[in-house]
């Protein structure tokens, strides 16, 4: 069974307790170029979280919404279907996990992304590819990630992806507040990280035009001709060779008949 | 000696180098292919023998909880994010004692609900939350030879101060604290507790119009010079503001008086004048910021004109006095400046949860009686002391009892302020401090115990009684300058000019916030 979190975006007080457990559960340092909270928080190769803070308009009046922004752990994820090295895959219990050993750097899983989460060590000699792990060793344990254990208003919620998706229908029917929409239950063919929120997605930052199609399944619907392609390419090159040869063949007789003619 | 020769044979320089060099080799192997560094640097100690919470990285405390939000523009309190534990203090005095986080419904509205009491600064065992720091803009005033720079101490850092010197918890330095800030290069050096005085004598003249009916506003009243608790009845019961005092907190009341009764009188441009604060409290910071504050500059007609310029907390005094290699504890005592530096010992009691109840009561006695209290009036026990919610009786001649209560910390304020939503509150007064206390707990004093503790809080309030007791004049009503004041400036307690410039309205904040529903309300009630 697969794991996941949801995030109400109503209930966030942008306190950024996440953020915190993040960084110290992964180790990571703090910038103060790239802010991890606040209006310009952005993630980078040490944000692997951030929540940002969006002013928005409720009816006529000015609202405040905090959204936490970390990788979503797509059910099917181009990352790991574009990285050749196989140092990004998706364990059986939810995360997305990279293994830096495995990296050569192509930095293919940053273009496949469609939400735009992998990031470099631009500044490294040795770079990786940085983005949140959903704490895959603390999920195997059976523990929370990090940032959901922390969060003091009730945000965040981990659980099965199904339960999660029951709970999201039940609070967004009940409540008329709610946008009618989980973000990641269809996004990029599902995601592990789930949002519901009472203002629309798209005023929130999130990328509303991603297909519903999972994406590995467009490249795979090319490179699956790749066998019937190259087989297909030798057997035409390799008739070809034979068609050839066998003209050349019967050029280079032909030629040998006309000098005995001619000799005779 | 053929051993030796022997020996020194072997040990020739290139043998040696060769020797380095190959331990050396040898040494680079080892730490390239991993032996000695643990390979699992996620891991302290080893495979599985250790409890499981400390298989964490290293920085990963055991017990984490979560945070209050703090947003970068809170004029109070500032947090650096690098120093936070996630330990849950803060949470937990915001949550259960102040009964401010989790109190408001969501979502958000647009502001983070705060009462910039500060009590997280003071609980914070990492200092990552702290008082926004003025210093610099203090610093600056006093660097200009064109200002005029006049500063007021609160009632409660004196008891304070001293700790961050090394002295013990309830220390009197009031002299000290005055002779440090004229070294500091301030002008002129004021005593809030003068204007504790005059707040007692607006606020009993206000007390006694309400309950002949002069004023049409409610019973009970309450004290308005907790700013924090101001901003806390304005979110969570505005409907109850009509109850408040229209008086302005004591440091309020004094920067209106620096910039137009003490300018006149020393013939001061009061643009030149740059009025400090030196408060136990960070929700003054945002006090003094009300936009309505600006007594002076009304009454000037120069609206730019604020009534208090800074405020600095105990802690940035401390901070300040150490920029400057000054020690508090080896500066002689010397007192305040005439005008506004007078005090009573009513007013020095400001600092402790009962005390501005107590100096109202006795001023209170004698406004309406026009004989002096009696001795019980003079120690009234039942307000004094730790207990959350105090009540006490006073027989006042000609008038009846006169019932008060006293409350400190915002949860045993939610209590009393539930009773008088229902109707059954049978108080004239109520006494409300945001922190738990009193002053002498504010959050912007020094963090002599971590968490505050009830040991430190009662020392420095024994401290305030003690030099209450000692002082000649005891009453409000009594403070010749605060006479003199009436005499020269204000006329009388609540006369035009003292409304223009010592009351002030409030703001319904009811609206900054979803209210919670009935039935989270009735759990997060206490």
């Amino acid at each position: 069974m697969s794991k996941g979190v949801l995030v109400d975006v109503t209930r966030c007080v942008g306190c950024g307790s996440c953020v915190v457990a993040c960084k110290m559960w992964n180790d990571l340092k703090y910038t103060k170029e790239i802010p991890a909270i606040g209006k310009d928080a952005r993630l980078a190769a040490e944000n692997w979280t951030v929540v940002n803070k969006v002013e928005v308009k409720k009816g006529r009046k000015s609202a405040w919404r905090f959204v936490k922004q970390q990788c979503l752990h797509c059910e099917e994820p181009a990352c790991a279907s574009a990285c050749f090295s196989r140092a990004i895959q998706k364990t059986g219990s939810g995360p997305v996990v990279y293994d830096a050993k495995l990296c050569v750097g192509c930095r293919y899983c940053m273009l496949a992304c469609p939400f735009n989460i992998p990031k470099y060590e631009w500044d490294k000699t040795f770079p990786r590819v940085r983005k949140c792990q959903m704490c895959a060793g603390r999920v195997e344990k059976g523990e929370t990630p990090a940032c959901v254990g922390v969060c003091p208003a009730g945000a965040l919620t981990y659980g099965e992806r199904e339960d999660l998706i029951r709970q999201a229908r039940e609070k967004i029917n009940g409540n008329s507040g709610y946008i009618k929409h989980i973000y990641g239950e269809k996004e990029a063919g599902g995601t592990s990280w789930l949002y519901i929120s009472d203002v629309p997605f798209e005023v929130l930052g999130f990328r509303t035009n991603v297909t519903t199609r999972p994406l590995p399944g467009y490249s795979e619907s090319i490179l699956r001709l790749t066998p019937a392609v190259g087989l297909g390419w030798g057997a035409v090159l390799t008739g070809l060779y034979v068609y050839n040869r066998r003209r050349n063949e019967i050029a280079r007789e032909e030629k040998g008949n006309n000098k005995a003619n001619k000799r005779k | 000696m053929e051993d030796q020769l022997q020996l020194d044979r072997k040990m020739t320089r290139r043998s040696f180098l060769r020797m380095m060099g190959g331990l050396g080799l040898a040494g680079l192997t080892v730490s390239l292919a991993g032996c000695g560094a643990s390979s699992l640097a996620g891991h302290a100690g080893g495979e599985g023998w250790l409890p499981q919470q400390y298989q964490v990285p290293g920085t990963w405390p055991a017990q984490v909880r979560g945070r209050v939000p703090v947003e970068p523009d809170n004029p109070s309190i500032v947090r650096d994010d690098e120093k936070c534990v996630l330990c849950g203090q803060c949470l937990e005095v915001c949550k259960n004692t102040q009964t401010v986080f989790g109190h408001y419904g969501l979502p958000l509205v647009d502001e983070i609900v705060c009462i910039n009491c500060g009590q997280c600064a003071l609980w914070c065992p990492t200092a990552a939350i702290t008082e926004r720091d003025d210093t610099e803009r203090v610093w600056q005033a006093l660097q200009d030879p064109g200002r005029h720079v006049v500063v007021q101490t609160a009632p409660a850092t004196r008891v304070a101060l001293g700790e961050e010197f090394g002295l013990a918890p309830g220390t009197w330095v009031a002299g000290q604290q005055v002779a440090a800030l004229k070294r500091l290069g301030f002008n002129a050096v004021f005593d809030t507790t003068f204007t504790a005085d005059l707040t007692i004598m607006e606020e009993a003249t206000e007390l006694i119009k309400r309950i002949k009916g002069d004023l049409n506003k409610p019973l009970p009243q309450f004290t308005s010079c907790s700013p924090g608790w101001v901003k806390f009845c304005e979110y969570f019961y505005p409907e109850l503001l009509p109850h408040m005092s229209s008086c302005k907190s004591p440091q309020q009341m004094l920067g209106a008086l620096a910039k137009t009764y003490y300018a006149k009188k020393k013939n001061i441009n009061p643009e030149k004048i740059f009025s400090v604060a030196v408060m136990p409290c960070t929700a003054k910071k945002f006090e003094a910021r009300r936009p309505e504050m600006n007594g002076s500059g009304k009454y000037w007609g120069n609206k730019s004109l604020r009534d208090v310029d800074a405020v600095l907390t105990t802690r940035e005094l401390a901070r300040m006095l150490k920029q400057k290699s000054i020690n508090l504890s080896k500066l002689p005592e010397e007192n305040y400046d005439q005008l506004l530096g007078k005090s009573t010992g009513g007013a020095i009691i400001f600092g402790a949860t009962g005390g501005v109840m107590e100096a109202a009561v006795r001023t209170a006695y004698y406004f309406i009686t026009e004989k002096e209290p009696p001795a019980n009036l003079l120690t009234l026990t039942p307000v004094r002391g730790l207990a959350g919610v105090k009540e006490a009786a006073v027989d006042v001649p000609g008038a009846g009892t006169l019932k008060v209560a006293v409350c400190h910390g915002m949860g045993n304020g939610r209590q009393v302020l539930e009773a008088v939503r229902r109707g059954n509150a049978p108080w004239h007064f109520i006494e409300f401090m945001s922190c738990p206390g009193g002053c002498i707990s504010g959050g912007g004093q020094p963090r002599s115990a971590v968490p505050p503790s009830d040991e430190v809080r009662l020392k420095r309030i024994e401290s305030l009684y003690k030099a209450d007791a000692r002082m000649a004049w005891r009453e409000s009503h009594e403070n010749s300058e605060v006479l003199a004041l009436y005499r020269d400036f204000l006329k009388h307690p609540m006369s035009e000019l003292a409304e223009e410039l010592l009351h002030t309205g409030y703001t319904d904040r009811g609206k900054s916030f979803k209210q919670l529903k009935a039935v989270e309300k009735a759990k997060s009630v206490v």
